[in-house]
């Protein structure tokens, strides 16, 4: 609606807002206004996040706290890399973990057996990553909704399977050490650059997700979301949207994985190919808001948080898992849309008012309305005298279809 | 491998293959009546095998007696699970987040166990643990017979069930056509809630005929849930029957691979069984249009 109101002329009675009729006492003309001041808030509250999120190593009070940071920023870089699918197309995976775990087998293996150097096998790791999901993806999305989702635990369980199996190249249960990027470097350092770099890599994957979110492909996708059937009866390429939101998740996920592995040092079949791990995606995801650009990065901030703090405070007793379990069935029944448009919808509650009832008498609405019917037609010299007129006729009905009659007489102000 | 030993595994593989079918069944009840795909399936499972555990611990008595209070307890659970949980959820988009309410109905599980009775593993020890009959000279353990004895049995009661009782009836008409059912005067939502019940007591005969012969850990149901949902997209989901035969094909597999390739490679013939599934009949070999039917 605001979009539509921004091209009216300043003129048009504001009544022209919608055809619901929830009229508010104001014109186009600060309406735009407000909407520019609402931009320079939004600009203005990203700037404050942004510098907020840079400068924690720098407030962060001891290496503790910072590497607790480095891992809430993975957990967001993985949440934000599983909404490239689940976001937009609404396919729901719970393996996402497995594509984190290659990526992480991968670039330690090029490591260990290629000798590449650190950043080049992290690339070639999301490379890998890339190959694996096309077969992948093909298999599972042939089928929709329950079977896909079984198909992606299944795929999780799979690799967890062969990982663990396959000690001889894997290292198995033993695990694998990889070695340090950048052996110079002291462990808070090391902590520091790799919060940069796990930065970096969000800031990408967001500002991904922002062109794709208003691109002709994100357009397909949310089709996908909302009814598949129709968006191929539209012509929809639907299976290829698919299989490429699920590439570009899967490799985005593969390249934290990758990255996680170059900071951690020390990979096993266990912690990386944890179902865990895929259920954490999907839960920060949805807590945050899966159909917003920040909404996986502030669920993960909150869980993330949540889960390093429970870890210190209890270590890794079986009361995080029941923790976990109780706030995504809390989520899940409660708020599936997320905290973005939850909170969006008490904002609206307590700010402005928008009431259903009208605040102004038939009588001031008839006097604004000829006012304004009179000065367009001053402005435009006869030409849309008629706009005015079919805003007279409507307006002795009653009050519902007063916006109806003055958004036609808008409308034809424009033409 | 000598036909001693293939027929060994043979026989096995079928015991195997009743439990999973037992199981698949009641995975397959929960798909049918509300398209839910219920991950806690196993959860219940392994909480039924601890329950029977304990039951033996605290007095003694064999845990097979322990299906008088876990059977109707699990019904119970299941009908309320359906009419408070489930039935919350916008249609919209049941099927996902229903897969996501019972991953997280199974992690509340899987955590509670492990916060009551500890991660330490447990098994029961019975006075017949240790026996074993001679079948055509395999020898069978007499608690792996008995589990499949009462998975059989169970099956079959839920066969004669769904066949010849007049809610057997109800049943599978709200299974078959929900809409279709509700005209004809069938209350589909008590259906339903019943239905669930129906499939949640399956996996705690199943729990209780798997603690006669396994040792339990909390983080056990992630082995069983993943077979199980193999089997259920392979058969088709929905149909009874493909599950069935598909459990019965994919166990005795599982059975015959493990001699050749140990426990951990045999396992993964079930998920190389559903990404076949996949590519050629995604439907599932027994599913599609007709499956829907019994």
């Amino acid at each position: 609606m605001p979009s539509a109101s921004d091209t009216r002329s300043s003129t048009a009675p504001d009544d022209t807002t919608g055809p619901g009729g929830a009229g508010r006492p104001a014109g186009a003309g600060p309406w735009r206004g407000r909407l520019t001041t609402g931009r320079l808030i939004r600009l203005g509250a990203f700037l404050v996040c942004a510098a907020l999120l840079l400068s924690f190593p720098s407030m962060a009070p001891n290496p503790y706290i910072l590497s607790a940071g480095v891992v809430v920023l993975s957990y967001a870089c993985t949440a934000t890399a599983w909404n490239f699918m689940g976001g937009f197309t609404g396919y729901v995976s719970l393996g996402h973990a497995a594509f984190f775990g290659l990526g992480a087998y991968s670039t330690a293996l090029l490591i260990r057996d290629l000798e590449l150097s650190p950043f080049v096998a992290w690339l070639l790791g999301g490379v890998v990553v890339l190959v694996v999901t096309i077969p992948v993806g093909v298999a599972a999305l042939r089928v929709r909704g329950a079977s896909f989702v079984i198909v992606s635990i299944s795929f999780v369980l799979i690799t967890l399977l062969v990982f663990q199996g396959w000690d001889a190249f894997t290292g198995g249960s033993n695990g694998l050490v990889v070695p340090r990027p950048f052996p110079e470097l002291l462990r808070p350092e090391h902590h520091r650059v790799f919060f940069y770099l796990f930065a970096a890599l969000l800031g990408v994957m967001l500002l991904a997700w922002w062109a794709i979110d208003r691109s002709q492909f994100g357009m397909g996708l949310k089709a996908v979301r909302e009814d598949e059937d129709k968006a191929q009866a539209l012509g929809v390429p639907t299976r290829n949207y698919k299989l490429a939101a699920y590439l570009i998740s899967g490799t985005f996920t593969g390249l934290a994985g990758g990255m996680y592995a170059l900071w951690f040092g020390d990979l096993d079949p266990i912690f990386q190919f944890s179902i865990m791990l895929g259920a954490y995606m999907v839960l920060m995801a949805l807590l945050g808001g899966v159909r917003h650009l920040f909404g996986p990065l502030l669920g993960a901030l909150i869980v993330g948080s949540a889960l390093e703090y429970f870890k210190m405070e209890f270590g890794d007793t079986q009361l995080h898992l029941v923790a976990t379990a109780l706030l995504l069935a809390l989520v899940v029944l409660f708020m599936p849309d997320g905290i973005i448009p939850a909170a969006r919808d008490l904002v609206r509650r307590f700010g402005p008012q928008q009431s259903s009832i009208r605040e102004m008498t038939a009588a001031e609405l008839l006097e604004r309305n000829r006012e304004a019917a009179a000065e367009a037609a001053a402005r435009t010299a006869g030409g849309t005298a008629a706009g005015g007129t079919a805003g007279d006729g409507d307006r002795t009905d009653d009050g519902g279809t007063d916006g109806a009659g003055a958004a036609g007489s808008g409308k034809e102000e424009e033409r | 491998m000598n036909t001693a030993l293939l027929f060994q595994s043979l026989v096995l593989g079928v015991l195997l293959g009743g439990l999973y079918a037992l199981l698949a069944a009641g995975l397959t009840l929960y798909f049918g009546v509300m398209r839910v795909v219920m991950i806690a399936h196993s959860a219940f499972l392994i909480l039924a095998a601890y329950i029977a555990w304990y039951f033996n611990q605290q007095t003694g008595w064999d845990p097979l007696f322990s299906l008088l209070i876990t059977v109707p307890l699990f019904f119970g659970i299941g009908v309320g699970m359906q009419r408070l949980l489930i039935t919350r959820l916008r249609p919209a988009t049941l099927t996902m987040m229903s897969v996501l309410l019972t991953f997280a109905i199974a992690l509340f599980i899987e955590g509670m166990i492990g916060f009551v009775w500890s991660g330490t593993q447990r098994r029961i020890q019975l006075p017949y643990s240790g026996d074993s009959i001679n079948f055509l000279g395999a020898s069978v353990a007499v608690v792996k017979l008995m589990a499949f004895a009462l998975a059989a049995l169970s099956l079959a009661l839920l066969y004669l069930l769904m066949k010849k009782s007049r809610f057997g009836q109800a049943l599978r008409a709200t299974i078959q056509h929900k809409e279709a059912a509700q005209l004809v005067g069938i209350r589909t939502d008590r259906v339903a809630g019943l239905g669930f019940g129906l499939g949640l007591a399956t996996a705690a005969i199943g729990g209780t005929a798997l603690s006669l012969d396994a040792t339990i850990y909390p983080s056990l149901h992630w082995h069983w849930i993943g077979p199980l949902m193999a089997i259920i997209v392979v058969g088709g989901l929905g149909s009874i029957p493909g599950t069935a035969i598909a459990a019965m094909v994919l166990g005795i597999g599982q059975s015959l691979l493990q001699v050749p390739l140990g426990t951990t490679w045999a396992q993964t013939l079930f998920y190389v069984a559903l990404f076949a599934t996949l590519m050629l009949r995604p439907q599932g070999f027994f599913g599609g249009r007709l499956a829907q039917r019994f």
